[in-house]
């Protein structure tokens, strides 16, 4: 196993070195903000670059908390205008890129041109979307020619430590977009200096800073100038009767990062990455499936099997967002047609496959039957998830299936020829393949459901982006814990290539959108947006959906809660390798 | 080629790996004539069966039979061994009997450039690689396969063309007025029907394990089932402790290129006149 910290000190007097040794299943590409797309650039960009806020890191369900910023927003009385207060003294890390190569204070400056970066083409940013059309002047500034000399009317700093945004329309959601990964502050003279490379050489203001990076492999070393703040547990949401036992409250009052060092391994193989963490190469494993059976000794409630109890440190957590196989609705073979009856034929067929879709199969195959399956796009982690609702949309009805084909008169010789796409992966074929022996269960020609296979992710998106993909295999994870992220997926105006890749476009739901985009989370959002669900499930524009349950293990050795949804890697700072004399509470 | 028959007849290391093969190849005629191995996309169980009379090699994570799946497999390997060497040794006959019989002329040139070229560049990864950029269409694979392989068969044919054209049979068909091409396809490339046909074994097996190892890649056949199919798989259930794919895909594979091994051994020296000439 490990040892309590990570490399012995080069003398007696000295400190020793604390590591914490991280394992994850896929790696980042760009680690210049602006391009932080994936989960895994996103969790590395957080730590070395400072956003205005942040989650805290204890508290679910999940609350909003300033980072770089010193407080929450002051909120005009219409809800259009935010002024953010940031903290004074916070340093960008020494590099070149600065006046004799010292880091200078970050200002309120730096922000507004970190989101301008976003709208200038030269950037090739991919976090636009979060504020396309909604802060005033934004939009025409890119239209204008992205020049940085020219002020954005709704994106001012009023001084080095004032930022102020005036939105063209209430959008709740706007604090939780300036916790992404995409909203770090960059400064200038780091993007005059590195252009480009940017994206393997980060200068920001964040916890740690790159020491080295390569394809398998990420170390980053604390930023000595990091803001000193002493962790406090109740400002985190710390709760006792879940959080206990964790060893916690050792922690109360020192300052994070509390680690010298983060190597992270980027081992895609599920079998590597397990041996990895079994051989105590690394501190933490996001469980592969795989190894579901060996680890767990129950499934309800879920427990660790006794060999790992007292080595492990273990936790469930709910994915956050969605598993779900689209139907491309601009597609006639299946989708919206200009003849009434063959849009009524192909909703029925719609409908059959759904019925035909085993999701207690899918669940018990591919995620150990501990994922929860729920109709449309409202999963049990948001508070709009409806308990008792469609349900019949998620159970197998061969029955019913078949009669809606008998309905829409379809027969094996009139079925449309379907191209399901996917990436190249072992475990994506095995999903084509049971997807296509379900709908074989009603009788559809296993040759009418072709493969259509992509070398990567990138080529896959890119193609059903562009509408070319029938029936659309893919997961959503939300950016944000807000319902109001996943409604936006089938949004009309969002279609193809914005994120509605199903391209249902639904007058009634587009209407309810928008009656409920200036809403906070309240009873009657939470109407419209069930309401809105019910439409989806009623046109079966999408068979959906699962949310999975990850497992997590730690060594027990290292104090922490980890997550992979929206705390994502701002969790990093607050890890604590203990030492074997430590005691833990 | 009667005493070919004989002398293979002799070898048995040889007529045993033709056996293999034979069994292997009436596996597959099953499967193209519809008998057996239809049913591999099925799923006829539930996750990891084991072996029994309903599931002779158990069942995968999907419940699909494993027998089903390692008999399609067969006829994957062989049709896509058949095509691939059909179509390279032909080239390689064509540009290998061109190239030889105007060596060093431009056609040679230009033939032996090429081939330069892709003998260069490393075969696996060069096979790989038009794979990946020809990724969704149905015949990447065997393409891909085709540009490398007719290379070796060119080259041997090369040197057996520059030997048959300095013959006396050759002088006399000019000598008679027949035409260059006429004397290269009928008098010529028959005389390396030999070469050719222990050429053919050796990229059949070769070709066989390259669509093993792209369809463990990924890069391999698009709808269907295939030994590296079944192998990459397994690398995600063998540290669950299942090994029905393993055993199953490598058991056929390593079986097969036995046989052909030992078949291409076996024809080589039945067709090697050098020990008869001692």
């Amino acid at each position: 196993m490990l040892s309590g910290c990570g490399e012995p000190p080069s003398t007696q007097s000295e400190k020793p070195v604390k590591v914490y040794r991280h394992a994850m299943d896929g790696a980042p590409g760009s680690l210049d903000p602006a391009q932080a797309a994936s989960v895994y650039a996103n969790f590395m960009v957080v730590n070395l670059y400072d956003t205005l806020y942040r989650y805290k890191y204890l508290a679910r369900p999940y609350r909003l908390h300033p980072n770089l910023a010193a407080d929450m927003p002051t909120i005009s009385m219409d809800g259009l205008q935010l002024t953010i207060p940031i903290k004074k003294g916070v340093h960008f890390i020494d590099d070149p890129a600065f006046e004799n190569g010292i880091g200078r204070e970050v200002r309120a400056q730096d922000f507004v041109y970190s989101i301008k970066r976003h709208f200038d083409p030269k950037t090739r940013a991919q976090g636009a979307w979060l504020w396309q059309n909604r802060i005033e002047g934004l939009d025409e500034w890119k239209s204008r020619g992205s020049n940085y000399d020219n002020e954005i009317s709704g994106l001012r700093a009023l001084d080095d430590h004032t930022i102020q945004i005036t939105l063209t329309r209430p959008f709740p959601q706007l604090l939780h977009t300036l916790t992404q990964g995409y909203s770090s502050v960059v400064p200038q003279e780091a993007i005059d200096l590195y252009g480009q490379q940017l994206s393997s050489h980060p200068v920001g203001s964040g916890p740690y800073q790159m020491v080295s990076r390569d394809p398998v492999r990420a170390v980053l070393a604390r930023n000595p100038a990091f803001r000193a703040e002493p962790f406090d547990l109740q400002t985190e949401g710390f709760d006792k009767p879940t959080q206990g036992g964790l060893g916690l409250e050792i922690l109360q009052g020192r300052v994070p990062p509390f680690t010298d060092r983060l190597e992270l391994e980027f081992i895609t193989e599920d079998a590597a990455r397990w041996n990895a963490f079994s051989a105590g190469e690394v501190h933490f494993i996001k469980v592969p499936v795989s190894q579901f059976d060996s680890v767990l000794s129950g499934r309800d409630p879920l427990a660790l099997s006794p060999q790992f109890e007292n080595i492990y440190q273990f936790r469930a957590s709910q994915d956050a967002g969605f598993i779900y196989t689209n139907f491309n609705m601009a597609d006639e073979s299946i989708g919206y047609h200009p003849d009434q009856r063959q849009n009524d034929r192909n909703r029925l067929l719609r409908c059959a496959m759904v019925k035909a879709f085993d999701w207690e199969k899918r669940n018990e195959i591919f995620f150990y039957g501990i994922g929860r399956v729920f109709p449309g796009v409202l999963p049990p982690s948001v508070p709009e998830y409806d308990a008792n609702g469609d349900s019949g949309y998620i159970l197998r009805d061969l029955e019913g299936a078949r009669k809606l084909l008998q309905e829409g008169e379809w027969n094996e010789d009139n079925l449309p020829v379907l191209e399901y796409g996917f990436p190249n992966s072992v475990t994506e074929r095995q999903i084509f393949e049971q997807f296509r022996n379900f709908m074989m269960d009603i009788g559809y020609p296993p040759e009418k459901i072709r493969p259509l296979i992509f070398a990567t992710y990138g080529d896959y998106q890119r193609a059903y982006s562009q509408g070319k993909v029938t029936l659309i295999n893919s997961s959503w994870t939300m950016d944000y814990p807000d319902a109001e992220n996943n409604m936006q997926l089938y949004f009309g105006p969002n279609a193809a290539p914005g994120s509605n890749s199903s391209n249902y476009d639904n007058p009634e739901y587009n209407r309810l959108y928008r009656s409920a985009s200036s809403l906070h989370e309240s009873p009657e959002r939470t109407r419209i947006y069930r309401q809105m669900n019910q439409l989806l499930i009623n046109d079966c524009a999408s068979i959906t959906g699962i949310s999975r349950t990850l497992l997590f293990l730690w060594d027990k050795q290292a104090l922490m809660v980890p997550d992979r949804s929206f705390l994502g890697g701002y969790y990093l700072r607050f890890v604590e390798i203990l030492d074997s004399t430590t005691v833990v509470p | 080629m009667h005493s070919v028959w004989q002398r293979l007849k002799s070898d048995h290391y040889g007529m045993g790996g033709l056996l293999v093969v034979a069994l292997f190849a009436l596996a597959t005629l099953t499967v193209w004539t519809g008998l057996f191995g239809q049913g591999w996309a099925e799923v006829s169980g539930n996750s990891w069966e084991s072996t029994s009379a309903a599931h002779w090699f158990g069942t995968n994570l999907l419940g699909q039979d494993i027998f089903q799946r390692t008999l399609f497999g067969a006829a994957t390997a062989f049709e896509v061994g058949l095509v691939v060497t059909g179509f390279s040794t032909l080239l390689g006959a064509i540009l290998g009997g061109l190239s030889g019989w105007y060596s060093k002329g431009w056609v040679d040139e230009i033939i032996l450039w090429i081939k330069g070229v892709l003998d260069s560049i490393p075969f696996y990864l060069f096979a790989a690689a038009v794979a990946f950029a020809l990724q969704g269409r149905p015949w990447a694979m065997h393409l891909a396969m085709i540009v490398t392989f007719w290379t070796t068969t060119a080259r041997i044919v090369r040197g057996e063309v520059i030997r048959i054209r300095q013959q006396e049979f050759i002088e006399a068909a000019r000598a008679i007025g027949l035409s260059q091409l006429t004397i290269l396809f009928r008098h010529v490339l028959p005389n390396t029907v030999h070469i050719l046909l222990v050429q053919a074994t050796i990229v059949f097996v070769a070709a066989i394990k390259t669509e093993v190892i792209l369809s463990f890649l990924g890069l391999g056949i698009q709808d269907g089932v295939s030994w590296g199919l079944m192998l990459a798989e397994s690398s995600q259930e063998v540290l669950a402790g299942h090994f029905g794919n393993f055993i199953a895909a490598s058991a056929a594979l390593f079986l097969l290129l036995m046989g052909f091994n030992l078949l291409a051994d076996a024809l080589q020296d039945a067709t090697d006149t050098r020990g008869a000439m001692t």
